[in-house]
């Protein structure tokens, strides 16, 4: 019988350094056919650490290597800042619910981001670069701390050949980018409300770029957002991310907000 | 089957294989233990305390051992066992559990390993009213291998699977009905009482029923071991003392705890996220789990009426009156 548990070693290829206390970890392929659509994470392992729910960031249509970037905040992500390149990481997946990309083709996007909820949109966005013609224009919200906390740096400029990269910062230390919320750009910036909107962000954000969302007249059915929750098995059985009915390692992470907006649950429980 | 073919056919069972079953101890509790002596058995209406998911899904089971970065699948060694005197409640719950557990390959080789021999007898008081009494033709939605109908001289036989009547056949026992497995869904459809409480709950919210029960509810999570179908559980690893050497390991978790929800983040010295935070918010979300989830997931209801969790309780709690509430709550609202 399959066993859905057995994790499949990866060979760090490359560590990247994001900010202070993230990388990203280009890892070979975990077995031959490997493949996923954005918003969908695996399961990382290192034996003696545990595992992890992690979203892939990588380019989709990359079918050598994926990629990880990870965020130093418990016991195995902290451990996985020590290897370098050359070591192994346990992985299983992927797993669970991607954006509709398809559903995006020839459309608007709206994406917004905030701090750590850049990483799993990051495939949606390098897809963009790569087809500049696939989307009609796809505009990036992404609010974080401050100039040092923003991932991905080095591709901005390239993105900004196909995006229309937007970044709010909290605390700036520079004059570049503008102060302030990621909600502070929605009144920068008139997004067309035909576009389909790709939202990941720490829990107190969604309600607040919901909000804006709404305000613009977009459809409940297409704004999409991926949850972060505690997961054990990414298989639908151990009822950590349970979320109302659903189970967000399997009917999620990404979920629709008309999917979400009748129940309060998953914002805060009840 | 007569009483002394039943005893006969009890000492067949432990010639060959670990039998557990229903023995009152030395205090007069109800408990499930190996059976050494086939008097021991206690074939009453009671149900024991403890469920048959502590057989079926050990509290913690070793999953993988690794040395290095090579994690080797450790499945469980078990001899034969047999599962005697499983009250049609109890196989209820073991029927939920075979779906949930499906494709997993721990609980599948336990099942395989495990002959489960059912009785008729109900407890006076079923808490959620699912089998109001004993009758043949819901034997078809239960999944079993050999079955004693109680009658008023002896026992009716009946055989669930192949296993079952292998078993009997070797026994040479002639005397046996056999019952295909139809799936757990009954030919009237869903049942009404799981589809009411599951409206109720997810378009009828009661704030008060929760915030009642938060302010009792101690979250010691007593409910969640005692529950034949609760079966939350969490992975962690534990190293050796042979560097680079440990093991996989998954038990059983409660939706009561702390970390349940726990992520970690934002930062190591920072406090962590939980998505789940007060006592009315857990208990909410174990109601939902056995009313909602479960009905979602597999059409058959997540609680099979055992009123265990009410018994060990030291909070008092009756799931038969939350159940009620929930369902009264909707009564009034609908008549408005």
């Amino acid at each position: 019988m399959r066993n859905d548990y057995q994790t499949y070693n990866c060979k760090i290829l490359k560590v990247e350094k994001e900010t202070a206390d993230s990388s990203t970890f280009t890892l070979s392929l975990p077995y031959k056919g490997f493949n996923f659509v954005c918003g969908q994470y695996v399961m990382v392992s290192l034996p003696g650490f545990g595992e992890a729910a992690i979203s892939i960031s990588s380019d989709m249509n990359d079918r050598k290597a994926f990629q990880l970037t990870v965020r130093e905040v418990g016991v195995l992500t902290s451990a996985m800042h020590n290897l370098k390149k050359g070591g192994i990481l346990g992985v299983r997946g992927p797993y669970g619910r991607s954006f509709p990309v398809s559903q995006a083709k020839g459309r608007n996007i709206l994406i917004v981001v905030g701090g750590c909820g850049i990483p799993p949109i990051r495939p949606v966005i390098l897809d963009a670069v790569k087809n500049p013609q696939k989307y009609k224009k796809v505009y990036i919200f992404y609010g974080s701390k401050n100039e040092d906390t923003l991932f991905f740096k080095r591709e901005y400029s390239r993105w900004r050949k196909v995006c229309d990269l937007n970044i709010a910062l909290e605390k700036p230390k520079t004059k570049k980018f503008n102060k302030g919320m990621v909600t502070a750009l929605f009144d920068l910036k008139n997004i067309p409300s035909d576009a389909i909107a790709y939202i990941c962000g720490p829990p107190i954000m969604y309600k607040f770029v919901i909000e804006k969302i709404l305000k613009q007249g977009f459809d409940p059915n297409k704004i999409f957002m991926s949850l972060e929750r505690h997961m054990d098995c990414g298989l639908g059985v151990c009822q950590h991310c349970a979320v109302g009915p659903y189970y967000v390692c399997k009917d999620g992470p990404v979920f629709s907000y008309e999917e979400l907006k009748n129940f309060k649950t998953w914002l805060s429980p009840i | 089957m007569n009483k002394s073919k039943l005893n006969q056919f009890i000492i067949y069972l432990l010639e060959n294989n670990f039998v557990i079953a229903p023995q009152y101890d030395s205090e007069g509790f109800l408990h499930l233990n190996k059976l050494e002596n086939p008097k021991d058995f206690a074939l009453v209406s009671k149900l024991p305390l403890d469920s048959w998911k502590w057989h079926m899904l050990p509290p913690d089971q070793k999953m993988f051992e690794y040395k290095g970065n090579k994690m080797q699948e450790v499945l469980p060694q078990i001899k034969s066992q047999v599962f005697l005197g499983v009250s049609i409640l109890d196989l209820q719950a073991l029927t939920l559990l075979n779906q949930v557990f499906e494709k997993d390959p721990y609980y599948q080789k336990i099942k395989k390993k495990t002959i489960i021999i059912g009785t008729s007898s109900v407890p006076e008081e079923n808490f959620y009213q699912f089998f109001e009494k004993f009758e043949e033709h819901k034997l078809e939605h239960l999944q079993f291998d050999v079955f004693l109908a109680v009658q008023k001289t002896g026992y009716k036989i009946f055989t669930g699977s192949e296993d079952g009547q292998r078993l009997l056949d070797k026994f040479g026992h002639k005397d046996y009905q056999h019952i295909e497995y139809a799936g757990p869904i009954r030919e009237e459809g869903l049942d009404a009482q799981m589809v009411a409480i599951k409206d109720a709950m997810q378009n009828n919210h009661q704030q008060k029923i929760w915030d009642d029960l938060g302010a009792r509810c101690i979250q010691c999570g007593k409910c969640t071991i005692a529950c034949p179908v609760c079966f939350c559980f969490r992975i962690y690893d534990q190293s050796d003392l042979v560097k680079g050497t440990g093991r996989r390991s998954r038990c059983w978790d409660s939706c009561f705890y702390n970390e349940f929800t726990q992520v970690a983040g934002p930062a190591p010295k920072e406090p962590k996220h939980r998505f789940i935070n007060t006592a009315a918010e857990r208990i909410y979300f174990w109601y939902e789990h056995h009313f909602v989830r479960t009905p979602q997931s597999f059409s058959i209801p997540g609680c099979v009426g055992c009123g265990r969790c009410t018994q060990v309780c030291p909070a008092n709690i009756d799931i038969k009156q939350t159940i009620q509430d929930i369902l009264k709550n909707k009564k009034t609202k609908n008549a408005q």
